[in-house]
């Protein structure tokens, strides 16, 4: 239905596509799949008319099109929604729906009782509960992902390309996604989705194309290959796959939080993380886990309850006395919280350290050079110069960025929330090894993950959190994902 | 160590290791500006030396007459680029004018000239006061804007009305008398020269470009208004930086203030000072710094400031109304922002 044939593209003296070509069919779900960087963002950029090719044509339909801009792109039916989400934070959800596309009235006002309307009826023939009239600053990620698929859906798009639409949803949610994806299928919507969880691609896909250094190496038919094929393929070498081994010297308390309580995101939670101990918090979307440790990290005001750091009780009223404290926390949701766009790539990178290494205030630039060298190599980062700005990075490896800048600082506990959040499989591994690397110095670690198998590779014990509270612990070599969702959906599990 | 490439020339001179800003088209503007302010003043002199002493006095007049804007300018860059705005600047001037005059006044109604503290360490002790209180009152500021929670716009807009009304109450019927030895502050002749207001701005330039270039509060700075969420995120304390901000900006008012009570000896307390703060936003705003925070850099605001500067210069020159003048400025700080948002796509 749409193809692009021999597509070029570079950024400087960066060839970021070479040659690609490749066609999406109506009524299919396609898998776009390779690792950080290899160019999938770009390849789509050009099809969404954002950004243009060297060389190289797009045919619809068989006719050759082009498109200078992202409206030319929608108006051709083809809609994009990015890795980065782009909504306006200040309107309401159904004025989002309709950006660029607003209803109005004879003589030009907006009409907002359609506008309204119409999406409160799509979101009821989706089964989505949310109210149009929220502001979507006030949104979850994970909604305002659906918002997005909304908007998609109500533009009567043909093609909708979706990057990386799952990262931040939780297992209920990307079954939701999921059946929004089939039943566009079926209406003879052709979607081209961009993941990094190939058990997604297994289960949703029909076609799969792989994309490696810019040039299209592999594609087919999702029921001939195996999830470990697909991964070959990304990489060009087999990824580990089995449980993680790790030797556990496991030390005295160091974090233990007594009753905490949020005005309204959490209450009485209670627990304690010790020297070594990779500790997993999981549970749903709105479960309070991220607004627990944004309080516990001194960036949120708790209501009531204790923390107590080596034994000893503290007040941490902002995040720069956490820092000093030790405590570190990788934030999820890149764009929001972790990515600063007037900054280049070294500045994200050491941004938590600079405090650290200067000298009477003046930041040791040579320093944090050398660190920065180490962990570059060490996750792979794939850059160009060091001043470039951090958004000429692709998705993952911003996402390794954020989470160089707090390896660097090197605190005692170390909170990492969604810290794999778009991180192509290779990398996945390796960022899992530099974790469990951590945790055998003495590090104690807390991971915050809406995936079930992230915690269960990783971690030592896991608690589940459901409505802003502790709902129960699994642990051990008897973790699994059974338990977990059903904790995670408010259940308890059977005693013995 | 790893960048090479692309950026050469004038821009590379003014585009430091740490920044990704580029002042090219500033840079061209400015020397576009400075050519034909060049053919305008002609050459009509018998020697190249006299041609030359003629341009030179004159610039020396430009830059002398705006060091004190470009010395707030510089801070009220800092402010612009964590996001907020400094509307009381020019009353601030005022009154640490005022206070400042107080103080050395060598009539009978000195406050040190009645404790018997004369000459330079009276000087020295006035300094280092109207510095304090610029400190102080910036910090107070930086407070209301964020433990009050007050925007920028409104407490600065709160305190520029205050601090004005309070100084004209006090100073009604007063006129201090300042010493002459004092006027050598901004006065000093070096070879039938005064170019001391343009050593300080210079000096505190050059400082304050390695402090927001090399230093943790200046890129701080930057960090929390741009993303001030992800500053925070990333243990930067924001509220500290922001304080940071208008003290910085309290303390150059001060010098400021110093600068301009020196230069006359008197003060209009009503109607010095007044309008600083839309030049020192506009010289910020022309050299690059966007308002909505999170850039700008310290070398845009002085090539800004020396393009308002340069352009009244000409503008004087071929004779325009002075109420025209304005307009010309307000036309070059929206020429200037057009000219921006056409470069950062
Ligand atoms: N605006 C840009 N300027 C310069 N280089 C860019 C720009 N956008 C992308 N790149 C580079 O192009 C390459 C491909 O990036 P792209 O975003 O397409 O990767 P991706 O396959 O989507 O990766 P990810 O899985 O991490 O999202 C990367 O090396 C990236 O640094
Ligand atoms: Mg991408």
């Amino acid at each position: 239905m749409i193809s692009m044939k021999n597509i070029w593209k570079s950024f400087g003296s960066n060839q970021v596509l070479k040659d690609v070509s490749i066609t999406i069919n109506s009524g299919e779900i396609c898998a776009l799949i390779g690792e950080n960087g290899a160019g999938k963002s770009t390849l789509m950029n050009i099809l969404g008319g954002v950004l243009p090719a060297d060389s190289g044509t797009i045919y619809l339909k068989g006719q050759p099109v082009q498109f200078a801009n992202p409206a030319e792109s929608l108006r051709a039916g083809i809609a994009f929604i990015h890795q980065e989400l782009n909504l306006v934070n200040d309107l309401p959800v159904f004025e989002n729906m309709f950006l660029g596309r607003e209803i109005r009235r004879r003589g030009g006002t907006l009409d907002l009782e359609t506008m309204m309307a119409k999406t409160e009826d799509l979101f009821k023939r989706m089964n989505i509960d949310l109210d149009p009239r929220a502001m979507v600053r006030d949104l979850d990620a994970s909604y305002k992902q659906i918002v997005e698929i909304c908007r998609a859906i109500l533009m009567d798009a043909s093609i909708i390309i979706m990057d990386e639409p799952t990262t931040s949803l939780t297992e209920p949610e990307i079954k939701r996604v999921f059946q929004m994806m089939e039943t566009l299928r079926d209406q003879g919507v052709g979607i081209i989705f961009i993941s990094h969880k190939l058990n997604e691609v297994m289960e949703i896909c029909e076609r799969y194309m792989v994309l490696r250094d810019g040039e299209l190496v592999a594609e087919g038919q999702v029921q001939d290959v195996t999830p470990d094929a697909l991964a070959r393929f990304m990489v060009g070498h087999d990824v580990r796959s089995e449980q993680l081994s790790r030797v556990m010297q496991i030390g005295n308390e160091i974090l233990r939080v007594e009753n905490l309580s949020h005005k309204h995101a959490f209450r009485n939670v209670s627990f304690a993380v010790r020297r070594g101990e990779i500790l997993g918090f999981t549970g749903l979307l709105g479960d309070g886990r991220s607004e627990l440790f944004q309080a516990i990290f001194g960036a949120d005001a708790v209501a009531s309850g204790k923390v107590f750091l080596d034994g000893k009780e503290v007040r941490i009223h902002s995040t720069e006395q956490a820092l000093e404290l030790g405590i570190g926390y990788l934030p999820r949701n890149r764009k929001e919280n972790g990515i600063i766009k007037d900054m280049n790539i070294f500045e994200n990178a050491t941004i938590v350290t600079w405090p650290m290494y200067s000298k009477r205030g003046v930041i040791d630039k040579t320093r944090q050079e050398a660190i920065f060298a180490r962990q570059r190599e060490q996750m792979g980062i794939r850059m160009q110069r060091l001043t470039d700005n951090i958004s000429t990075l692709s998705g993952g490896n911003q996402q390794k960025i954020v989470l160089a800048k707090w390896l660097a600082a090197r605190p005692k506990v170390l909170i990492l929330d969604n810290p794999t959040q778009g991180v192509d499989v290779g990398a996945k591994e390796e960022i899992y090894d530099v974790i469990l690397a951590l945790a055998e110095e003495g590090m104690a670690i807390i991971v915050l993950s809406s995936e079930a198998q992230e915690i269960i590779r990783l971690c030592d014990r896991a608690l589940v959190m459901y409505q802003g509270h502790i709902q129960g612990e699994v642990s051990g070599s008897t973790m699994n994902e059974h338990d977990i969702m059903k904790l995670a959906t408010g259940g308890i599990l059977n005693a013995g | 160590m790893m960048e090479t490439g692309r950026k050469t020339g004038l821009s590379r001179l003014f585009s430091p290791r740490w920044s990704t800003e580029s002042h090219t088209g500033t840079v061209v503007v400015l020397v576009v500006m400075i050519i034909l302010q060049t053919l305008v003043l002609g050459f009509d002199y018998d020697s190249v030396g006299h041609w030359f002493s003629a341009w030179g006095r004159n610039w020396i007049n430009i830059l002398r007459n705006n060091a004190a804007i470009g010395i707030i300018a510089l801070g009220m860059t800092f402010v612009i680029i964590t996001g907020g705005i400094d509307l009381a600047v020019g009353s601030t001037l005022v009154a640490i004018g005022a206070a400042s005059m107080m103080m050395i006044d060598i009539g009978p109604k000195g406050f040190l000239g009645n404790l018997g503290v004369t000459g330079p360490f009276a000087y020295a002790i006035t300094i280092i006061c109207a510095i304090l209180m610029g400190l102080i009152l910036g910090a107070l500021t930086g407070l209301l804007i964020t433990k009050g929670r007050i925007a920028p716009f409104v407490a600065t807009l709160g305190t520029m009305k205050i601090l004005r009304s309070v100084t004209q109450h006090f100073m009604q019927g007063y006129n201090p008398r300042v010493p002459r030895d004092f006027l050598q502050i901004s006065n000093l002749q070096v070879g039938g020269l005064m170019f001391m207001p343009i050593i300080y701005w210079l000096a505190i330039a050059a400082v304050l470009i390695y402090v927001s270039q090399r230093t943790v509060f200046g890129r701080q700075v930057i960090a929390v208004g741009s993303n001030e969420r992800a500053a925070q995120l990333s243990g930067v304390n924001v509220d500290r930086v922001k304080v940071g901000a208008y003290a910085l900006t309290g303390i150059l008012v001060a010098i400021a203030s110093i600068i301009q009570v020196a230069r006359i000896g008197t003060m209009d307390f009503a109607n010095a000072g007044s309008g600083y703060e839309m030049d020192a936003i506009a010289a910020a705003v022309v050299g690059g710094t966007s308002m909505r925070g999170g850039r700008g850099t310290i070398i845009g605001t002085v090539l800004g400031m020396l393009i308002i500067a340069v352009m009244n210069n000409l503008l004087n020159l071929f004779g325009v109304p002075p109420f025209l003048r304005e307009a010309a400025k307000g036309l070059i700080v929206i020429a200037a922002v057009l000219f921006q948002r056409k470069d950062n796509v």
